[in-house]
């Protein structure tokens, strides 16, 4: 598909990695330039670097990393013309199918081409993908994207298959129906499956309207096996925070602080006498009470320092605070090399915790699938000796 | 790449690939698996002229079976195998029937225990049984269709001869061994394994580093991806190679197994392990018989293979690396990281989260890797039934954890540090084959970068 050379060569589509979320495919041409806001780099610069290096800016404030094309860093990066199918549904898919090496899929639509190219990859050369798009533009562009990036086991169709059916018969191992109408389809798929051996279906709808239609479709079809999944992959958000501190700790620290307002408060009540008997002295005295007034600020005092309280909370607060910024830390970090704020967890200062991000994908499709049984076995070939 | 307009020549190119391609059905000394009418799988090595046994009254010839395409239900009658066709599902038609009248307290099955086991010896088919159980239940009538329809699926689960055989493809082994006891597959559920193999991109004709203590799930995962061209090098913790189940109930072939898989274990990965090995020469002046010299060269032969093994190991650019193990997953990485290429693919599982997040901290700390990343395998089933669809009441806890990071070359990165502090020319003026040793000998990690320039002489990658 891709290049294998360890090196980038002239010609090669490489994915750059700017961030997580910022990736994106180039065509290294010589004589080019990549700008980004990370910087920008001379093509010429990346041909005969290893995949897999990390690359400065020529003003070397940034820095990009020139990984080898893969069909997930692909579905990452690539353009979208549709809507899009990701890693967990493709994987899931492809395993209940049993795509593997030389098998022959049928995929309608093609769309961005996020599955085609995961499935090309799996079935290798001796396989065979038959891909169909009903959308012209589309089917142009994805046909011209294949043959760029050296699919020669796919062979792409502008046709409408719920109209119009497949260009194969007796010969798909599994079919993938992406289309707002899956049951449309449910009969040319059945015509092109082959019939010796069990085969496989799946229909990847978006609404649960759709999969209700479909099923009854596939059990009038003869289709059995009829199951639905959904399938997600929860990411992680994995961090570093201070090691937790004990209570008894904190119960140590507001007797600490206890000690010391007591301390501050006959302070205060040493000086004020001092300054009273010295204005005394001066004979400029009023003698009201200024004494107790002192008493009533140091009184206040003590009632905010339940607010002393609010305030170890907020250290704690603080500490919080400082989680974030050393995620920051430990991101830019890798340049640097060791540094020694990460031990295995319980260890030391800092502890490596995780949790499920706060808003995470929660519904992507429907996935129903269903297998055509050989059944009567007429196909079978024994059958023909008994 | 076709244009896809000439029909009749897509007609013709499947058909030779299909004759080749015929896992799907049953052999001899294949494993089999069988689901039964309760709905357990059991698994038989299927031998020519034997008697299968599946349970009681459920025995059968393995001829019988033989040659028969996978997935296909069978009904035992007189101890002869009848095809059964395939189960569609039936539209249920409703009724006001509600369980308002049914109550638990009083006896509604007259037919007694004796009486279902005289009619059982007798020889009657399973449905006449069902049939006269529900004439004469008190309440089957006041049930509602879906609680009539629930009453017969459990009592031809009870009383049927039949069992249906099961493909096995790498999503229904990987089932079975996980419903059989999730442990032995240190939880690596069907969804989690083709994220692995997915993430690492695993494709025919590619080179795979495998750490697999999940009693093979990522071996036969990987060699049924590659199909018989590329290579997987399994570091096991064991002398020879492991035996693994879950590759054994994947029928793969011998030959293809032979051509592709290679086992390492952790000693031999070292580079400068010498082997404690018995001695592969003849010694002179000594006479030996045939039989002694013809062991010598035998053994000399696995010496050679070994270390050609080896050399291949050595040799490095793997396109990726898939690990389920026991052991501690930084040194695991410490110790196969430099064989991998740049840009290929690390995939960790894990039944625990808490192992995988130390070592993405490790890896963010250490430098050398990108994007690495904690997933949850998530899946959630469903019963599909006209008026009857929800997911299932009970659903798997969990697929365990995946970490995936894309291997990166360390120097790049000393590279841009150097950057940063010089003020020299931008590194990128200077020639490429020059550049590599400029930045070599300021380089921290100058042992990796030895490796790295190391192996710019070895062969083009297979």
């Amino acid at each position: 598909m891709w290049s294998e050379n360890r090196e980038v060569q002239d010609g090669d589509l490489v994915i750059v990695w700017l961030t997580r979320e910022f990736i994106q495919p180039l065509q290294v041409t010589a004589g080019k330039l990549f700008n980004s806001k990370f910087g920008s780099y001379r093509h010429d610069d990346l041909i005969g670097l290893p995949y897999g290096s990390k690359v400065a800016s020529s003003h070397g404030r940034g820095f990009i990393h020139v990984l080898r094309p893969t069909p997930e860093l692909w579905t990452m990066a690539l353009p979208h013309r549709t809507q899009i199918l990701y890693l967990a549904d493709i994987a899931f898919i492809t395993s209940w199918l049993n795509i593997r090496s030389g098998s022959n899929v049928i995929e309608a639509g093609t769309g961005s081409g996020s599955f085609s190219h995961s499935t090309a990859r799996t079935i290798g050369s001796s396989g065979h993908l038959w891909s169909y798009e009903f959308h012209e533009a589309r089917a142009l562009k994805a046909r011209q994207e294949f043959a760029e990036h050296g699919m020669s086991n796919v062979t792409l169709t502008h046709r409408n298959v719920c109209r119009d059916g497949f260009t194969i018969v007796d010969a798909a191992d599994a079919v993938f129906l992406d289309l707002p109408a899956p049951w449309e389809a449910v009969q040319h798929a059945k015509s092109a499956l082959r019939k010796d051996q069990t085969t496989r279906i799946c229909c990847f709808s978006p609404c649960m309207e759709q999969v209700l239609r479909t099923v009854n479709v596939l059990n009038e079809h003869g289709f059995t096996e009829i199951t639905m999944y959904e399938t997600l992959m929860r990411p992680h958000e994995v961090s570093q925070i201070p090691s937790l501190k004990s209570v008894r700790q904190v119960g140590e620290e507001l007797k600490d602080m206890a000690v010391r307002r007591e301390e501050r408060r006959l302070r205060q009540i040493a000086s004020s006498a001092a300054s009273r008997a010295k204005r005394k002295r001066e004979g400029t005295g009023d003698e009201s009470d200024p004494g107790e007034m002192q008493e009533d600020v140091s009184l206040k005092r003590v009632k905010t320092g339940e607010g002393e309280d609010g305030k170890t909370s907020n250290t704690r607060v603080g500490a919080e605070i400082r989680k974030h910024s050393d995620d920051h830390d430990v991101g830019s970090v890798d340049v640097g090399g060791s540094n020694s704020i990460v031990g295995g967890s319980g260890s030391g200062r800092y502890l490596n915790v995780s949790r499920v991000f706060p808003e995470v994908r929660g519904h992507t499709s429907y996935l129903t699938f269903a297998c055509l049984i050989p059944f009567p076995p007429d196909a079978i070939l024994r059958n023909s000796t008994e | 790449m076709d244009s896809g307009n000439s029909t009749a020549e897509l007609l013709a190119s499947p058909s030779q690939k299909q004759l080749a391609n015929t896992r799907g059905v049953i052999t001899s000394g294949q494993t089999v698996l069988f689901r039964l009418p309760r709905g357990d799988i059991k698994s038989v090595v299927l031998k020519q002229n034997s008697t299968v046994s599946l349970g009681k009254a459920v025995t059968f010839h393995a001829n019988e079976l033989i040659g028969d395409p996978y997935g296909l239900a069978y009904e035992i009658v007189n101890q002869k195998l009848h095809r059964l066709p395939p189960k569609t599902i039936q539209e249920l038609e409703l009724t006001e029937a509600t369980n308002e009248l049914i109550n638990d307290d009083k006896v509604v099955q007259p037919l007694t225990t004796a009486e279902i086991e005289a009619l059982k010896q007798s020889g009657v088919h399973s449905s006449e049984i069902i049939q006269k159980q529900i004439e004469q239940h008190a309440n089957f009538a006041l049930k509602t269709e879906y609680s009539k329809e629930k009453y017969k699926k459990r009592k031809e689960a009870k009383f049927s001869k039949t069992f249906a055989t099961i493909e096995p493809t790498l999503y229904n082994v990987c089932e079975y061994w996980y419903t059989k006891d999730q442990s032995r597959i240190r939880d690596i559920r069907a969804d989690a394994l083709s994220q692995m193999l997915n993430l690492a991109s695993v494709r025919p004709g590619g080179r795979y580093l495998i750490v697999d203590e999940a009693s093979g799930v990522l071996v036969a995962g990987a060699l049924d991806r590659l199909g018989g061209s590329g290579k997987v090098v399994n570091i096991c913790n064991i002398e020879s190679a492991p035996m693994y189940p879950v590759v054994q109930s994947m029928n793969l072939d011998q030959g293809m197994i032979k051509r592709t898989l290679v086992s390492l274990n952790w000693a031999m990965v070292q580079e400068d392990y010498v082997p404690v090995l018995p001695p592969t020469e003849v010694p002179s002046g000594e006479l030996y018989s045939d039989k002694q010299t013809h062991r010598i060269s035998k053994r000399k032969a696995v010496v050679d293979q070994l270390d050609a093994n080896r050399q291949d190991f050595f040799s490095g650019e793997f396109d990726g690396l898939l690990v389920s193990s026991e052991y501690d997953p930084w040194s695991i990485l410490e110790m196969t990281c430099t064989y991998l290429s740049g840009s290929a693919s690390i995939v960790f599982h894990c039944p625990h989260l808490q192992i995988l997040v130390d070592l993405q901290a490790k890896m963010k700390s250490a430098g050398g890797y990108l994007g690495a990343n904690v997933t949850e395998a998530w899946k959630r089933k469903y019963q599909v039934l006209p008026g009857r669809t929800h997911p299932t009441m009970n659903m798997s806890g969990s697929g365990g954890y995946i970490l995936h990071a894309f291997k990166m070359y360390l120097i790049h990165s000393a590279l841009v540090f150097f950057h940063f502090r010089s003020d020299v020319f931008a590194v990128s003026m200077i020639p490429m084959h020059k550049r590599y040793s400029f930045t070599a000998k300021r380089s921290v990690r100058s042992k990796n970068w030895l490796q790295f320039k190391g192996r710019k002489s070895h062969p083009a990658r297979m």
